[in-house]
């Protein structure tokens, strides 16, 4: 090829742009007297233009629609895979120590204390069929209401919960009945296992609330000895325990190990009339504990009424 | 009974449903442009996809969805190629075409049509980087921002690879007799 003149190399980039619709307008000018009196650059101008047109064809052309629909439909089964798997967890610094939260799309599917392995440690990476995935900003505010919630300035977590992480049935029946027990209140080990109508299997319903995925969201920690102990908790980290109940308002003594305040509070052991009780009715504070409760609305909140007998509607416990 | 049921990412996934359904057609026809097998494309716009549903969490909420999902399909495509190269080196016979251009339409299309397979073939011609950036620009009008995002190059150096790409697809159809458009006067 032979060598342009200096002002067609000049002006070649402003020809390719105006041919091919890319420049403002007074370049288009300088092009267009350009041209006028270049041969060489006129037809150049014009193949770049046959290009554009020819370009601008190819644009207008696409797959069969079948095609893309049929792709689509695979990629939205494999997403509805991935979003099955999907488990995104965040840590949180709190009162309690280090808590990571997990969640997938179904709802919050991990709580978890941290030990000194930090997050790498989490269970979650234990977990089959889980892909986990770091996140900040969407477990931002379930991190929030946590410690809120530890803080006591709120009751309640309204999460939709993920139960994948329970072994069994029977430990996802478990979690729900200790996940029905009310903020304030505690109920035994053993009242759980009426509840699910298998009063002998009070060793297996606290090897499930042992392996609780979803601990203080699913409130184990509200769920005791019969005798009013508190009984294992994270491991064996009952001040936990301890400092989560103290929270709701639930007292506890300090004896030779922690426990239930059960004189300060309202009794309930299963009665065909649904009634509550103070702690001084009868020998109902030496039996073996049903449900607790810090206040009487909580009971009352139950569908519980107060007992005929000892009237704890007349004589309420001091607060 | 468990308390609340409501799902807190379940605004997140309508929002990732709708970006699935505005631009799943148009990353699809990209990635069925710059692919060699029209099958590739369906395999790359699905990685695209998973891949955008994994970051997703980390976009922020200004960002542009569909600048990023082309940027996401211009990695998986770019990272299938060189995956493709070291299995195979099955590439060198589409390059080894040269200058002759393998045009697979039908000889008696019309002029139109005959320019427009022309360019087809010159724009595979490109190398890699070119014919992304003339791709994202000429056939899916990204701006150069967006383009330069994508190659992981300034706007700047994504306009020169899209002239540059032009220059050479001219060049290639030098020998070709080309339609005359409007503007000849």
């Amino acid at each position: 090829m032979t060598s342009k003149p200096r002002v067609c190399v000049a002006i070649e980039p402003d020809l390719i742009a105006v041919a091919t619709g890319e420049a403002p307008p007074p370049a288009a000018e300088r092009v267009e007297d350009h041209v006028a009196q270049c041969r060489s650059c006129r037809d150049d101008f014009e193949r770049y233009r046959a290009i554009d047109v020819a370009v601008g064809s190819l644009r207008a052309t696409a797959p069969p629609p079948d095609d893309i629909e049929a792709a689509r439909q695979r990629l939205i089964a494999r997403l509805a895979d991935l979003k099955t798997r999907i488990v995104s967890y965040r840590a949180f610094e709190s009162p309690l120590g280090r808590i990571l939260i997990g969640s997938s799309e179904h709802g919050v599917a991990l709580v978890e204390y941290l030990g000194d392995g930090g997050v790498a440690g989490s269970r979650l990476f234990r977990m089959t069929g889980v892909e986990p995935h770091e996140d900040g900003a969407e477990l931002e505010r379930l991190g929030r209401e946590l410690l809120d919630y530890l803080a006591g300035r709120r009751t309640r977590l309204d999460w939709a919960l993920d139960l994948r992480a329970a072994r069994s049935d029977f430990e996802r029946a478990v979690l729900e009945a200790a996940a029905a027990v009310p903020y304030g209140a505690v109920e035994s080990y053993r009242g759980i296992a009426g509840d699910l109508g298998k009063p002998e299997a009070v060793r297996a319903v606290a090897q499930a609330l042992r392996h609780n995925p979803l601990p203080i969201v699913v409130p184990c920690h509200r769920i005791i000895g019969s005798g009013g102990d508190l009984v294992g908790y994270a491991g064996n980290r009952l001040g936990l325990k301890e400092q989560l109940l103290a929270v709701e308002g639930v007292p506890t003594l300090h004896e030779r190990t922690p426990r239930i305040a059960r004189r300060s509070l309202y009794h309930y052991e299963p009665n065909p009339s649904r009634e509550y009780c103070l702690p001084t009715c009868g020998d109902i504070a030496r039996r073996p504990i049903g449900m607790l409760f810090s206040s009487r609305a909580q009971a009352e909140a139950k569908g519980l009424v107060p007992c005929r007998d000892c009237h704890p509607d007349l004589y309420p416990l001091p607060q | 009974m468990m308390p609340g049921r409501v799902s807190i990412r379940a605004m997140g996934e309508t929002a990732f449903d709708t970006i699935v359904a505005t631009h799943h057609g148009e990353i699809f026809r990209y990635l069925r442009r710059i692919a060699w097998r029209a099958g590739e494309a369906d395999d790359l716009s699905q990685e695209t996809f998973l891949r955008a549903y994994r970051a997703w969490p980390r976009l922020t909420p200004d960002a542009n969805v569909r600048a990023w999902l082309f940027t996401i399909a211009t990695n998986v495509y770019r990272n299938h190629v060189r995956s493709e190269k070291r299995r195979q080196a099955a590439h060198a016979t589409v390059r080894a075409t040269g200058r002759e251009l393998d045009l697979n339409g039908p000889e008696e299309e019309a002029v139109a049509d005959e320019t427009r397979a022309l360019t087809q073939a010159a724009i595979r011609q490109l190398p890699l980087k070119q014919r992304l950036a003339f791709t994202l620009r000429k056939l899916h009008e990204l701006d150069y921002e967006a383009i330069g995002q994508s190659l992981e190059c300034s706007p700047d150096s994504a306009r020169a690879h899209v002239f540059q790409a032009l220059r050479k697809i001219r060049t290639t159809l030098n020998g070709y007799a080309l339609p005359q458009t409007e503007s000849t006067r």
